[in-house]
């Protein structure tokens, strides 16, 4: 089990968000975690990515407790958070923000070969190579983000809303860049507003509403399940 | 080639950062022409140790987001150590007049004054913002503003309490017949504090834009989320950039003791000249800090000159009025984000 997930609370300040929050993700998995807004997906993955400090609860990666750990080590042990703000440098370069993603990889040939995956996955960003990271347009950015997310070589991504504010090109061009590095045998636990959509590319599927994990299992399945389909799919 | 070079120098000469550089360098030639080549010599030399103490203050400012009003006051500890270091070694370099150490003691000095800086600033991170950081980021401008302040008061007096009020400088630090540039005659401290504020400046330079740490640094001034995802360790660098603030601060201090003796309040001034710097060429803006002080520089010689030299503040004060209401971002444009906003 690649994550393990028990029983984890957080929140901001004195609001709590989730309550007894438990996931598991294998290896290789394409996960989602849907829900309606507020329910706290944004904050689990923060939680996960070590950008909120749990009150209670276990994460644990490759056999590892990371819980409470600073964002940065959990970079370091191969976890990507591709947050929906993004957090672009907005005064660095394409280019630039590329190779801040690669800080933690100290082999120089090894960072060459993922900026060439990466501009060969989003050709749109190797033209643009050179231009200031603030200067581009919303979908631009959001291919960054990810693209920089990807530059740490990581085992498991976390990707936070990727087709937010997505023309529909766009979002095509960025589920097919993670359904790239899942060929390439990257975990990856997506949240998304489309559920049509993160349901029809995952494996499997939690659904998270007011803090809580209510339903869970193959994606094909929830998307056949009456409540999904009623609550977030309109039918 | 050189048509399309001449077409861009152009460009940027007609922005507000061209225009101020190249007045500020009219400027200075003219009053050289009018006065005589020391209103040059000052200009550059003070520029150089305002540059530094400013660049130190944007950087601490851009990066942390800490407005330091006791800044000054590495400074202060710059000078002071390298008071306490060379006071000996010119006692004893009296007795030996011969050998290396006469032309080693100085940067013995300035390099001991800038270590103690850099572990001061250190410190003041360590046991000061880091524990405000742990506890509450909510108003953390202001917050960080108050304790500056105090922390302020309190090695103001620190200094007096253990050293004493008294006015602790030297004669010079190199002894020998001065350099004469072009018809000038530039005493040999001056000369090489200039040029040790230089070769400063450029290895700083170098470092923020070619070093893996620089470029983290500047990741963590431009979006800190970003720079956690990206792995950097956001203590480290808040550490690091603070003892580096702060030994820029020391090196100025150190370098020009023989200009600039240590005493109690002796970092006041170059506090409020390196805020005069930041707040007109915008906050938080390292590379434009480094040209605004040799502007500020430049106003303060002139005023001094022209005008006299109790108005030497007053020149500076009446330029960040016009800047704040013309353009308050600053002439070359501010770099920390949404400051009211934390």
């Amino acid at each position: 089990m690649l994550l393990e997930v028990k029983n984890l609370n957080a929140g901001y300040g004195f609001l709590q968000i989730l309550r007894d929050v438990s996931l598991k993700i294998d290896q290789g998995e394409y996960v989602c975690l849907i829900g309606p807004n507020g329910a706290g997906k944004s904050t689990t993955m923060k939680t996960l990515a070590g950008l909120i400090k749990p009150i209670s609860g276990e994460i644990i990666f490759e056999g590892e407790s990371i819980a409470g750990l600073p964002g940065n080590q959990v970079t370091s042990r191969g976890i990507s958070y591709i947050s929906e703000e993004m957090n672009l440098f907005t005064n660095m370069t394409v280019h630039e923000n590329l190779l801040m993603g690669a800080y933690t990889i100290k082999d120089k040939q090894a960072i060459a070969r993922q900026l060439d995956f990466v501009y060969s996955l989003f050709t749109r960003l190797e033209e643009r190579q050179k231009q200031l990271a603030g200067t581009m347009s919303g979908g631009e950015r959001k291919m960054l983000a990810i693209a920089r997310g990807m530059m740490s070589m990581p085992k498991l991504v976390l990707v936070d809303e990727p087709s937010f504010g997505l023309s529909p090109q766009m979002t095509q061009v960025v589920f097919d860049s993670l359904d790239s590095l899942r060929k390439s045998g990257v975990t990856i636990l997506v949240v998304e507003q489309n559920v049509n959509l993160s349901l029809s590319v995952t494996d499997r599927g939690y659904v998270i509403e007011n803090g809580r994990i209510g339903i869970e299992g193959k994606s094909s399945d929830l998307a056949d399940d009456p409540y999904v389909r009623k609550v977030f799919l309109g039918v | 080639m050189l048509k399309s070079l001449l077409a861009r120098l152009f460009d940027w000469l007609r922005t507000a950062a061209g225009m101020t550089i190249l007045a500020t360098i009219v400027i200075t030639v003219a009053a050289t022409i009018d006065r005589g080549p020391y209103i040059l010599v000052n200009t550059i030399v003070t520029g150089g140790m305002l540059a530094l103490v400013s660049m130190g203050l944007a950087l601490v400012f851009g990066v942390m987001s800490i407005p330091s009003f006791v800044h000054g006051e590495y400074f202060m500890i710059g000078g002071l150590t390298a008071y306490f270091i060379i006071t000996p070694l010119q006692n004893y370099l009296q007795a030996h007049p011969n050998g290396v150490l006469n032309v080693l003691a100085p940067f013995i000095a300035i390099g001991g004054a800038t270590v103690v800086g850099a572990v001061a600033g250190a410190l003041t991170e360590r046991l000061v913002f880091r524990e405000l950081r742990r506890r509450n980021r909510t108003n953390w401008v202001m917050n960080c503003f108050l304790l500056t302040v105090g922390l302020n008061v309190i090695l103001v007096n620190g200094h007096q309490l253990l050293f004493g009020a008294d006015f602790k400088g030297i004669v010079n630090y190199f002894t020998g017949p001065p350099l004469q540039i072009m018809g000038v005659y530039v005493s040999l401290d001056r000369a090489i504090a200039f040029t040790l504020s230089i070769v400063v400046i450029v290895g700083f330079g170098m470092f923020m834009r070619y070093t893996r740490t620089g470029r983290a640094i500047r990741a963590v001034s431009q979006d800190e989320t970003g720079a956690m995802i990206v792995g950097i360790n956001l203590e480290g660098i808040m550490l690091l950039t603070m003892a580096l603030g702060c030994a820029l601060a020391a090196v100025a201090g150190s370098s020009l003791l023989f200009m600039y003796p240590s005493y109690p309040t002796s970092g006041l001034e170059p506090l409020y000249l390196a805020w005069f710097v930041v707040i007109i060429v915008g906050l938080g803006n390292v590379m434009g800090a480094l040209v605004g002080g040799f502007m500020v520089a430049l106003f303060k010689v002139l005023t001094v000159e022209y005008i006299g030299s109790g108005w030497d503040f007053v020149v500076p004060s009446a330029l960040i009025m016009l800047v704040l209401l013309l353009k308050p971002n600053g002439i070359f444009g501010s770099e920390v984000r949404g400051v009211l906003d934390q």
